[in-house]
Order: C-alpha cells, then sequence, then structure tokens
C-alpha cells in the first residue's frame, strides 16, 4: 500500500482516511492521485494547523472536481462516502466532554458574575502580592461585549422552554450567544437541531421573537 | 464558551500560616495558584467564585506542610469545536488572520476565508469582498465558527472559520 502510495502519502493510520478507494485504478498517475487525494482530518485532537490548510485547501476543489478525477464517479463516490468524503457539518458536543454537574453560562450570566467579582477585586489588589490575572480582564471585556440582553435571567427563562423539545444547554447556550434573527441562522449556525427542525420550527420562532423584547439596544 | 464548574485541588500550606486566618491565607493562595491558569479539560479559569469546602489538613512526612482538600466553584472558558463565537481581529496577513475572543486566540486561514475575499496588503492589511463592500480588518469583529482547539500549557489555540452561511463580519471599525 505503501508502494502505491508512491511518496509515501497513503497514511497506515486508519482515522486519516487518506487514500482514495480509485488509486487502485491509477498506475502511472497514482501519486498525483493520492496528492489530490491527501486530506487530513484535523478534527481528531492534537495540533495540525499547518496541515489544515492543506485539507482545506483540497476540501472544496476535491468536492467539485471530486467526480473527474476519481475515475469511477458514482462507484467511487458512494465508497468514498463510506469512507467519509463529505465532512459532517462540525456539532457542538458539549456533554460528551464535559462532566455532567458543569453548568454552560450565557454570557450575559457570565458577565453579571464577573462584574461583581471585578469589584470585590477592586478591594483586594489594595495587597500588592495579588495580581489580577489577565484571563480574567479579557474574560470579563468579551462577556461585556458579547452581552446582548438586558435581562438575562428572562432570557434563560425564555430558552429553558426549549429543553422539552430535547435541546441541549449547550444550544441554548449558543443561540444566547448568538442573538440570532431567523430560525434559519439557528439551524445553519446548530446542525444538531437540524434533526428537529419540524418540530422545533414554531417553539424557536416564538422564543426568538420573545427574545428581541430584551434585547440590548447597540 | 464560559462555564460554572466545581473543582477539587489539594492546597499545600507552610505552617507560618497557621492561625486565626488560615482559611483567608488558603483561599488566597488558592486564587493565587488556580486563577489565569488553563487545562485541556476546563479551559481558562477566569475566577473563583465561592468555596465549596475546605476539607481536613493533612500534615506531610518530612516537610510540615500541611495540604487541604478544596473544592471551590469557578467561571472557566472553554471553546469547543462546532461553537460559534465573536472574535475581535488583532492582525491579517496573507496566511489570514488572528482574532481573539475573551483569553482565546483564534486563528483563521485564508482557505476558510470566502474565495470572493482578497487580501490586500499596505498600512492596513485587510481581506476585502470584490465590490468593497465587506472588508476584515484589525478591530472588525467577526463571527466565526470553532473547528479545532490546541491546548498549550498556558493558552488555548483555535482554528476557526468564516466559510459557512451566517458567519463573517459584524461590525467594521470604519463604519463604526
Amino acid at each position: 500500500m505503501s508502494e502505491k502510495g508512491g511518496k509515501g502519502f497513503s497514511l497506515p493510520k486508519p482515522s486519516l482516511k487518506s487514500t482514495p478507494p480509485s488509486s487502485k485504478d491509477g498506475k502511472d498517475d497514482s501519486s498525483t492521485k493520492s496528492k489530490k487525494g491527501r486530506r487530513v482530518q484535523f478534527d481528531s485532537e492534537g495540533s495540525r494547523e499547518p496541515k489544515s490548510n492543506f485539507s482545506s485547501k483540497f476540501y472544496r476543489p476535491a468536492a467539485a472536481s471530486g467526480k473527474a478525477d476519481w475515475g469511477k464517479g458514482g462507484k467511487g463516490d458512494t465508497v468514498a462516502n463510506a469512507k467519509k468524503k463529505e465532512p459532517q457539518p462540525l456539532e457542538l458536543k458539549i456533554e460528551q466532554e464535559l462532566p455532567k454537574s458543569v453548568k454552560c453560562m450565557m454570557d450575559c450570566e457570565a458577565a453579571d458574575i464577573l462584574q461583581g467579582i471585578q469589584e470585590q477585586m477592586v478591594m483586594l489588589s489594595k495587597d500588592p502580592t495579588i495580581k489580577i490575572p489577565v484571563s480574567f480582564d479579557k474574560g470579563l471585556q468579551y462577556a461585556n461585549s458579547t452581552s446582548r440582553y438586558t435581562h438575562p435571567q428572562s432570557g434563560r427563562h425564555v430558552l429553558e422552554t426549549l429543553k422539552k423539545y430535547g435541546v441541549k444547554d449547550g444550544e441554548i447556550c449558543v443561540i444566547a450567544n448568538v442573538c440570532p434573527e431567523t430560525t434559519d441562522e439557528v439551524f445553519a449556525l446548530v446542525p444538531s437541531l437540524k434533526a428537529k427542525r419540524s418540530t422545533l420550527s414554531q417553539p424557536l420562532k416564538d422564543v426568538l421573537s420573545e427574545l428581541t423584547r430584551f434585547k440590548r439596544a447597540t | 464558551m464560559f462555564f460554572h464548574i466545581v473543582l477539587e485541588r489539594n492546597m499545600q500550606l507552610h505552617p507560618r500560616h497557621f492561625g486565626r486566618n488560615l482559611r483567608e491565607n488558603l483561599v488566597s493562595k488558592l486564587m493565587k495558584d488556580v486563577e489565569g491558569t488553563c487545562s485541556g479539560q476546563h479551559g481558562f479559569v477566569v475566577a473563583i467564585t465561592g468555596i465549596e469546602n475546605i476539607g481536613k489538613g493533612m500534615i506531610r512526612d518530612g516537610t510540615g506542610f500541611v495540604s487541604f482538600p478544596i473544592k471551590y466553584q469557578c467561571v472557566v472558558f472553554r471553546p469547543f469545536k462546532g461553537e460559534i463565537l465573536e472574535a475581535v481581529v488583532t492582525m491579517v496577513n496573507k496566511m489570514g488572520f488572528f482574532a481573539e475572543a475573551g483569553p482565546v486566540q483564534i486563528f483563521v486561514s485564508n482557505h476558510l476565508i470566502p474565495d470572493d475575499m482578497e487580501f490586500q496588503t499596505g498600512d492596513m492589511p485587510n481581506y476585502t469582498t470584490s465590490d468593497g463592500s465587506v472588508k476584515i480588518q484589525k478591530d472588525s469583529e467577526v463571527r466565526l465558527k470553532i473547528i479545532g482547539t490546541r491546548v498549550d500549557a498556558t493558552e488555548i489555540f483555535c482554528i476557526g472559520t468564516i466559510k459557512d452561511d451566517f458567519l463573517g463580519v459584524i461590525n467594521d471599525p470604519t463604519t463604526a
């Protein structure tokens, strides 16, 4: 397999899925095909930033010219689909990565809490050994700038009604932080909700119109 | 995204801090040690909001230090893959642009910028559409999606994209 890959592009790791199925076709042009077919999947953990350029560079052109390049058109494609041709839209998976006791916070709620702490810190900063960390300042500034609602509690209350439709806490927080105007925007930005589109559309529309009442004038 | 989380840590205290202010000394040491740090699992610890419990101290053999298990609540900031964030652009170059969202740095490669935006060099390097209607430059606010994260000893670094629907420039500093 490594010989076929020519310059060793077909990496043995099964997770990388970089060898297109039609590489078995190419005799002379296997190296060019494997060059084009080389795609490093970087949504696995770890730093793959340099390679991310490659993956996205070949991402769309490969999709466009994929059929032409990969010879057997439909067959190649269906096999490729099984192996990963079109990457699935990246979904938010907070609940899987963090313990259940963790509570997602909307930016406006965080801004309230951090503002309160800052007032206390003013007193603490009189102690020369205590330094206010940079991440606190940046976090507070960010929370204040993205905080969109005049009444975070009411905003939270309105969004909680979505929970009975199966919307997770993390998804609710993303919706709150993004402050969408239409349901299309919500489904585009939070692809994990697309599966429940039929049940969610109307409640989401109601929630969004309620939320506009609490939006801070910018 | 911000999270409210309960964490646990063992704090070691030198006997010179014992006395009536033991608890205050423990808490201030905890704050000095923990606030501003970063971990892969929890992200940046932005602030400690409260102490849940301080356990019984155990004297370490040989040193005399005492180890206290402390449970504390804190606000953490951790970016997630697939999350939508609003960030402020800090630097633009031909490879893409850097942006900042809170304590987190995000890089958006030029491959993940829409094809109709071209890099323009100059005093204020920027990405502009062909008709000049949309510009990304330093201090622009952009909405982006995180597609990858990397954790260092002291910071979290992310890769983002603006090539999807409803992503891109929110606020242009020149028009503000």
